[in-house]
C-alpha cells in the first residue's frame, strides 16, 4: 500500500495482509543497546499469513502470566479469546473470570454475539459471578482486567460515557460498565480498542469515566505501555509504521526503544484457530 | 411427587396471575430493577406489556442492559436509567433509541459503574442508607451523579466514596422455573437477580415453566427467590425472547437485526406482534 506523505492514511489495518511495506520504519532506538527481547528484531517481520485481529489477540495473550486471575466483561470478544489462548499456550494455570461467573470456561465457541452469556458458565470449573469478581478486585485480588473505551488520552484517562458535555451530550456512549472500579483497583489493566485514530486517542478526553492502573494499551497499530503516568509507545505492529501511529494519535508520542511487535507465531496461529474456530475475533472490527 | 407428610399441609395462596394483571400493578413513576444481563434472560414479555399498557416516567435499575432499556426508551416509558452499561455488545452495537432519548434530554442517566449498582442494591437489601465503594475514585461520575459522595472515613482512614441505596419499587425477574407461590429457580448465570429480589420492595417473577407445589422441598437450597418475597407469578414461555434464556432458547438474532432498523413510530406495531405470544399462557398453566 503506497501512501502520500503528510496525508492522513486510510486505516489499513482492516486489510488482510498488506503486500507492500509502509514507508516509514519504526526502528528508532534512542538509547543504547536493546534491553528487551522485542528489540532483538532487526528486520520487519513477515505480515502475510495473519490478520490484525490475530495479532491483537496474540499480543493480549502474551501479556498474561501463568497463574494470574484475569477478568473480561461485556462486548469483549478479543480479551475472551486472548485469555483462552493464553491458557492453552503458556499459562495453563490462568484463572479466567467473566460476568456470567464461569471460572475457566472450557470453550468460547458458543460466545458468538455476547461475551456475557450462559455458555461461558456451562462446563466451567466453578461459579464466581460478577459481584464477587468486583469484591475480589476491591480487596486487591484481581491481577488483570481487560477494559475498553471510546476515548483515551496520554495520561491514561478513559472515557466511555459521553462525547460532548455530560448533561447535554453529543453522543451518549454505553457507559464504562465495571471500568470505574476495576481500572483503579485491578493490579494491571489492559486496554484495547479495534480502532486507532485521532477521535479515539485524543489530547484530552471529554469525560473521565475512570483512570488508574493502566498497564498496556493494545490497538490495531501499536502497543502502548505506561511510564511516569504517561502512555509511551512500546511497539509498532509490522503492518503499521511509526508515522502511521503518529498521524493517528491526537497527543504527542513519547517513546524510547520502539520495535516491531513480534507477529503471531505458527504455534500461536494454530492454537488460535482451535480456540476460536468461528473467527469471533474479527467481530469487533466490523463497527 | 408430594409425599403424604407434605400433603396434609394447607395449600398456600396462588400468586399466579396473567401477564396483563402483573404489569398493571406497576404504576407510572415506579422504579424497576430488571433481571438478566444484556441480551440474556431479561424480562422482555413483561417489558412489552408495560409498553402496551402505556406506562410513563418509569425508572430502571440494572448493571448492564440492552434490548429491555432500549425498547422502553423507544416507547417513551422511561424517565431515568441507573446503569453501568447500555448496549447490545459487539454484534449490534449501541442502543440507538436509548442513545437518542438521552441525547434529546428525554431520558436522564445516572451512570454508575456496574459495581456501584450492586453496592446501591446491597445497601437497599440490608436496610442501610448508603454503602461504601472501595476503589470508586478518579472518576467524573462522582461529580455528575448525585447518588455518590466522598466522605471522611469515620475510623481515620482515607476518604471513601459512598453510594446512596437504590430501593426499587419492583424487581422483575424472568426465571426458568417457579411455583404458584413464587418460589423461583434460576438456571445458569444468576447475574444480579437474587440481590434485586432482596433489594426491591416487591418482586414479580415471570417464568418459562410453572412447577407443582413442593417441587423443591427435597432440595430447598436450590430456590433462588423464596415465594414469601414474591408478589405475583406469571407464566411467560419465551418471556426473555428475542434475548436468550439458558437451557430454553438462544437469542433470536434475526428478530433483533430486524428491530435494529425500526424507528420509534414502529414500536407499537413491534410490541403488538408479540402480544398474542406474550399473553398466550394465561390460561394454559402447566402443572407438573
Amino acid at each position: 500500500m503506497t501512501r502520500i506523505p503528510g496525508q492522513p492514511k486510510p486505516q489499513s489495518y482492516l486489510q488482510t495482509s498488506p503486500k507492500t511495506a509502509p514507508a516509514a520504519t519504526p526502528a528508532t532506538s534512542r538509547t543504547a543497546p536493546p534491553k528487551t527481547p522485542f528489540a532483538a528484531q532487526a528486520k520487519k517481520p513477515q505480515t502475510s499469513d495473519w490478520r490484525i485481529g490475530d495479532l491483537m489477540v496474540c499480543v493480549m495473550a502474551r501479556l498474561l502470566a501463568d497463574g494470574e486471575r484475569v477478568f473480561h466483561g461485556v462486548a469483549s470478544h478479543l480479551p475472551m479469546i486472548a485469555m483462552a489462548l493464553a491458557r492453552k499456550l503458556h499459562a495453563p494455570n490462568l484463572v479466567c473470570l467473566n460476568i456470567p461467573g464461569g471460572v475457566n470456561p472450557p470453550s468460547v465457541h458458543k460466545a458468538s454475539f455476547s461475551s456475557a452469556g450462559a455458555d461461558l458458565l456451562s462446563g466451567a470449573e466453578a461459579y464466581f459471578p460478577l459481584d464477587q469478581i468486583f469484591d475480589l478486585s476491591m480487596r486487591g485480588g484481581l491481577d488483570v482486567a481487560f477494559l475498553s473505551g471510546a476515548q483515551f488520552d496520554m495520561h491514561g484517562n478513559v472515557n466511555n460515557s459521553v462525547i460532548g458535555s455530560y448533561r447535554n451530550p453529543k453522543v451518549r456512549l454505553p457507559g464504562g460498565a465495571g471500568s470505574a472500579v476495576l481500572i483503579p483497583t485491578a493490579r494491571k489493566v489492559i486496554l484495547w480498542r479495534t480502532r486507532h485514530d485521532r477521535r479515539t486517542f485524543v489530547e484530552k478526553v471529554d469525560f473521565v469515566t475512570t483512570r488508574g492502573n493502566v498497564w498496556k494499551v493494545v490497538t490495531p497499530l501499536c502497543v502502548f505501555g505506561v511510564k511516569d503516568g504517561r502512555l509511551q509507545l512500546e511497539s509498532v505492529h509490522p503492518t503499521s509504521s511509526l508515522r502511521e501511529v503518529e498521524e493517528n494519535t491526537g497527543f504527542p508520542l513519547k517513546y524510547g526503544d520502539v520495535v516491531y511487535t513480534p507477529p503471531p507465531t505458527p504455534q500461536e496461529l494454530a492454537a488460535l484457530r482451535q480456540v476460536d474456530p468461528h473467527d469471533y475475533r474479527m467481530k469487533e472490527f466490523k463497527n | 411427587m408430594a409425599t403424604s407428610a407434605f400433603a396434609s399441609r394447607p395449600k398456600s395462596r396462588s400468586k399466579l396471575v396473567p401477564l396483563e394483571e402483573a404489569a398493571a400493578m406497576v404504576r407510572d413513576g415506579d422504579l424497576l430493577a430488571l433481571g438478566g444481563n444484556v441480551l440474556h434472560r431479561a424480562p422482555m414479555a413483561f417489558v412489552r406489556e408495560l409498553i402496551r399498557q402505556g406506562k410513563r416516567r418509569l425508572g430502571v435499575v440494572k448493571t448492564a442492559g440492552a434490548h429491555d432499556i432500549d425498547l422502553m426508551c423507544a416507547a417513551g416509558c422511561v424517565e431515568t436509567v441507573n446503569a453501568g452499561f447500555v448496549s447490545y455488545e459487539t454484534e449490534f452495537g449501541l442502543a440507538r433509541h436509548y442513545r437518542k432519548a438521552v441525547e434529546s434530554g428525554e431520558v436522564r442517566v445516572n451512570e454508575h459503574a456496574c459495581y456501584t449498582v450492586i453496592s446501591a442494591l446491597r445497601a437497599a437489601a440490608s436496610g442501610a442508607p448508603f454503602m461504601p465503594v472501595a476503589g470508586f475514585r478518579n472518576t467524573d461520575l462522582i461529580r455528575e451523579n448525585g447518588d455518590f459522595r466522598v466522605i471522611p472515613d469515620p475510623f481515620g482512614g482515607e476518604p471513601v466514596t459512598v453510594v446512596r441505596a437504590i430501593v426499587p419499587d419492583w424487581a422483575v425477574i424472568h426465571v426458568q422455573e417457579a411455583d404458584e407461590t413464587g418460589n423461583a429457580v434460576i438456571h445458569g448465570p444468576k447475574y444480579e437477580d437474587v440481590l434485586m429480589s432482596r433489594a426491591a420492595r416487591k418482586v414479580i417473577v415471570t417464568a418459562e415453566r410453572i412447577v407443582g407445589a413442593g417441587h423443591w422441598q427435597r432440595q430447598p437450597t436450590l430456590v433462588d427467590i423464596p415465594g414469601f418475597l414474591v408478589e405475583a407469578v406469571v407464566h411467560a414461555p419465551r418471556g426473555a425472547a428475542p434475548g436468550s434464556c439458558d437451557r430454553m432458547y438462544d437469542a433470536d438474532l434475526v428478530a433483533l437485526a430486524k428491530f435494529m432498523k425500526l424507528e420509534r413510530s414502529d414500536i407499537p406495531a413491534y410490541v403488538a406482534q408479540y402480544e398474542r405470544a406474550d399473553r398466550s399462557a394465561r390460561k394454559a398453566v402447566i402443572r407438573i
